[in-house]
């Protein structure tokens, strides 16, 4: 047992590449190879051209702080010991956006805008997550 | 796109106090608004062939046999009753409600259509589960889920980038509960009433969620409401005072937060669309009733329904211009900042209070010489968002 006790994704066929990947510290998104699309969440069917000719692609894993957000109390249940901590919504330079938490850092100094990159947290032997820290200058 | 401009109109109101109120049962609630509703119509409930309820969050058990007609048994509709269908779109079911009932009036199927909401989130659902619950729903399970995101954490997000975009100030974003809580009080249904707040106070409570404060975030409540649409020349026969649905404009563009698109964007069009039917602009609106679960819906709606300039909304709230007694009253009820947040009950609760300012029967929250109210409704994280014009004339 991990002891790990957070809540863990959903693991579909689909996301089981997403987070695979993540344990090999790879953060993958998918290109619609019809119509060129940036997709994120990953899916089946090209939300722009229904196309389900998708292929993935690894990011660099770099992007910067549309919003964020720090809980220091009502937190869910299964967070409140982890209080506080930073949640956030980072426009990865590829053109995707996804939420994550930021870490590694003084929550006091993030700001929008901000440069992050990737870090990889394997929070069990299964999933690993990607996490986000301010970017090294 | 079709015009529905002044072919039906809401001839009845109905509302139970919004608060904790353990002994009152759900479907108790739920009757009384309804019953209240149908009086102030003064409508035979006969003529009612259609009941649309909106979808109930405490208790999936509710909500179900809300789905299966439970009103039409409680309210004797059963010999005359065609249709009793969900309309569930989080905090814009109301919204879509009306568009639904409208639609329908119009259209000749429907004589007149009860929409009805009635949640017990103040007693009937414990905080924890509360909080639990609302966390995992239009979240991602695959990909958002992990991160320990809430609803409050909604509020923190669409705040802290509120303020970097607009240079909002924290006090400007107290005043909007500042105004809403002055409203309130003068509100009987409200959890607030006779209970205004000071800007201070609302500073000097801890930060919950960045930049959120306690008391920047909303209040879960039991309410129901309920109001009647009916055609325009039914309403004539009913009152002399009918709110007309002058226009509905509406976007819906997102399942969750993280692809919220930047909502002045996305969602001014349906403020746009609303106003071209009415034929009117957002200058000839008297009473704007904002769909709000926190203070910066609320600033963020006014620029999208043009009622501001972007990022003069927190200056114009921090002037008083949308409290009582100011040039352009906002949520006359509180909202549910102030009035209590009843599930998907926010939207119908504003509709109810702008249905009752065109109908002069606001009480002291009464404001004088209303022609035309826009009301708005969002669902989800913000995953849509819907604009109604009521009009005193067609």
């Amino acid at each position: 047992m991990s002891g790990y006790n957070k809540p863990l994704p959903l693991i579909t066929p689909l996301s089981k590449v997403f987070y695979d990947a993540c344990r090999d510290k790879k953060l993958m998104y998918q290109q619609c190879n019809d119509c060129g699309e940036i997709i994120f969440f990953p899916k089946h069917l090209c939300p722009n051209c229904m196309s389900r000719n998708l292929g993935w692609k690894e990011s660099k894993g770099k992007g910067k702080i549309q919003t964020f957000t720090v809980t220091y109390e009502a937190a869910p249940p299964e967070f409140a010991a982890d209080q506080p901590y930073a949640l956030a919504i980072i426009r990865l330079d590829e053109g995707f956006r996804m939420m994550t938490n930021i870490v590694e850092c003084d929550f006091n100094t993030l700001s929008c805008e901000m440069p992050v990159e990737v870090v990889f947290d394997a929070v069990t032997p299964e999933i690993t997550l990607p996490k986000f820290r301010p970017a090294v200058k | 796109m079709g015009s529905i401009r002044g072919k039906a109109a809401i001839v009845g109101v109905g509302e139970v106090p919004t608060g904790m109120y353990p002994e009152r049962s759900f479907i108790d609630a739920a009757v009384t608004a309804s019953e209240m509703a149908i009086k102030d119509a003064g409508i035979p409930k006969k003529e009612i062939d259609t009941v649309l309820p909106i979808i109930v969050v405490a208790n999936p058990l509710d909500n179900a046999n809300m789905v299966c007609s439970w009103m039409i048994e409680e309210l004797g509709l059963g010999k005359t009753a065609k249709s009793n269908f969900m309309v569930a779109s989080g905090g814009s079911s109301s919204a879509n409600a009306l568009k639904t009932a409208v639609a329908l009036i119009t259209a000749g199927l429907s004589k007149a259509v009860l929409v009805v909401h009635s949640d017990r989130l103040g007693t009937g659902l414990d905080l924890a589960s509360a909080i639990t619950q609302f966390a995992k729903v239009s979240t991602s399970q695959e990909y958002e889920i992990p991160y320990g995101f809430s609803q409050l954490a909604l509020a923190g997000f669409l705040q802290q980038r509120y303020m970097f975009d607009t240079g909002t100030t924290e006090r400007q974003i107290a005043a909007v509960v500042v105004a809403l809580r002055k409203w309130a009080a003068l509100n009987p249904n409200s959890i607030f009433y006779q209970k205004p707040i000071t800007i201070e106070k609302v500073l000097e409570s801890p930060i919950i969620s960045t930049p959120v404060r306690r008391r920047m975030m909303n209040k879960l409540c039991d309410g129901a409401s309920a109001f009647v649409v009916t055609s325009a020349t039914r309403a004539r026969d009913l009152t002399d005072k009918p709110a007309y649905v002058l226009g509905i404009g509406s976007r819906c563009t997102n399942f969750t937060v993280t692809h919220q698109p930047d909502p002045q964007k996305a969602w001014a069009p349906a403020a746009r669309d609303a106003y071209r039917m009415a034929g009117i602009g957002p200058g000839d609106i008297d009473v704007a009733e904002i769909y709000d679960a926190f203070p910066t819906f609320v600033l963020m709606s006014m620029e999208i329904l043009g009622l501001v300039e972007r990022g003069a909304a927190g200056k114009f709230v921090e002037e008083g211009h949308t409290s009582p007694g100011g040039k352009l009253p906002v949520s006359t009820n509180g909202a549910m900042m102030a009035q209590g947040h009843t599930g998907a009950g926010g939207g119908p609760a504003l509709l109810v209070e702008g249905v009752r300012q065109i109908m002069g029967k606001a009480g002291e929250r009464q404001v004088p010489n209303v022609k035309n109210v826009v009301v708005t409704g969002s669902g989800g994280v913000g995953m849509d968002f819907h604009v109604e014009v009521l009009g005193k004339e067609v």
